[in-house]
């Protein structure tokens, strides 16, 4: 969740609204998916609606409010990256939103794409590229700074 | 350096970190919160129960008043009542007279039992004689 509104007060609202959210709805759950991709879905969602209402109520596109949000990490006490921690994140804030999802997911919390795939109702094939073409992006952003 | 593989690189963490402490008031935080999301499901019927009840009301009303408002029937008023409707009335006697169908006029019809003196007393005395005779 952090990994996506990278804020850690916004972070905090929203594992709070995804909670909230888990307990309106557990009811709701018939076992279609796992509990946990079904968790994860709900905390995605959540996560991404709120960068984008966050965004708007800032006057700005949600790629124009991550890259501020990037911008902001160095002075963030609650982000205790190094300088090739902090690249990577400016980095991955300038791929499109489902690559960043895809290469966040993948490559910081390790899932599998089986669990990707059923949390973000993509093919497997489609996420292994996406994840592909965010690598070669942020190789080349590496590279360059 | 020529190139920068990240698959070869020592994997790079995110950087973030929980604060100390942060689970420990959080299902208390997050109990106050689900408290105050549960809002109370009102219907738009009981919302705005008096203006439904007020259409209601007027649709009622509605459709009861043509059944409510019977034109009078004419055989149900007395012959009084119609003389004094007819006297108070601007209506012509040349009105009055094309109201009438056949069947009204011989209904209207008297057999009067007259003698010839009775009659010439009638035609005498009665100054609107000339006027009968023009209509």
């Amino acid at each position: 969740m952090r990994n996506i509104v990278l804020n850690h007060d916004d972070a905090d609202d929203v594992l709070q609204n995804t909670f909230v959210k888990v307990f309106q709805n557990l009811k709701n759950f018939k076992g279609e998916s796992k509990l946990f991709s079904w968790l994860y879905r709900i905390a995605t969602n959540e996560a991404i609606t709120f960068l984008n209402a966050k965004a708007k109520r800032n006057g700005m596109t949600s790629a124009d409010f991550q890259q501020k949000q990037v911008e902001n990490l160095q002075a963030d006490s609650y982000f205790e990256g190094d300088e090739i921690q902090l690249k990577l994140q400016k980095a991955i804030a300038l791929l499109p939103e489902k690559q960043q999802l895809v290469f966040k997911m993948r490559y910081f919390e390790e899932l599998k794409y089986e669990e990707l795939s059923d949390i973000l109702d993509t093919s497997v094939g489609g996420l292994k590229a996406s994840y592909h073409h965010a690598v070669k992006k942020i190789e080349e952003y590496m590279l360059k700074n | 350096m020529n190139s920068f593989n990240l698959e070869n690189q020592p994997k790079i963490n995110s950087g973030f970190k929980t604060p100390e402490h942060y689970f420990e008031n959080f299902s208390e935080q997050l109990l106050a919160k689900i408290g105050q999301d549960e809002k109370p499901v009102i219907s738009i019927f009981q919302r705005h129960r008096n203006w439904f009840l007020a259409v209601a009301a007027v649709l009622i009303l509605g459709i009861m008043i043509p059944f409510l408002n019977k034109p009078a029937d004419a055989s149900n008023i007395d012959d009084a009542t119609m003389e004094n409707y007819l006297a108070q009335s601007n209506i012509s006697q040349y009105e009055l007279v094309n109201m009438l169908d056949d069947a009204d006029i011989d209904a209207l019809e008297r057999d009067l039992a007259m003698d010839e003196s009775t009659l010439e007393s009638a035609i005498e005395y009665n100054g609107n004689l000339e006027n009968y005779i023009t209509e």
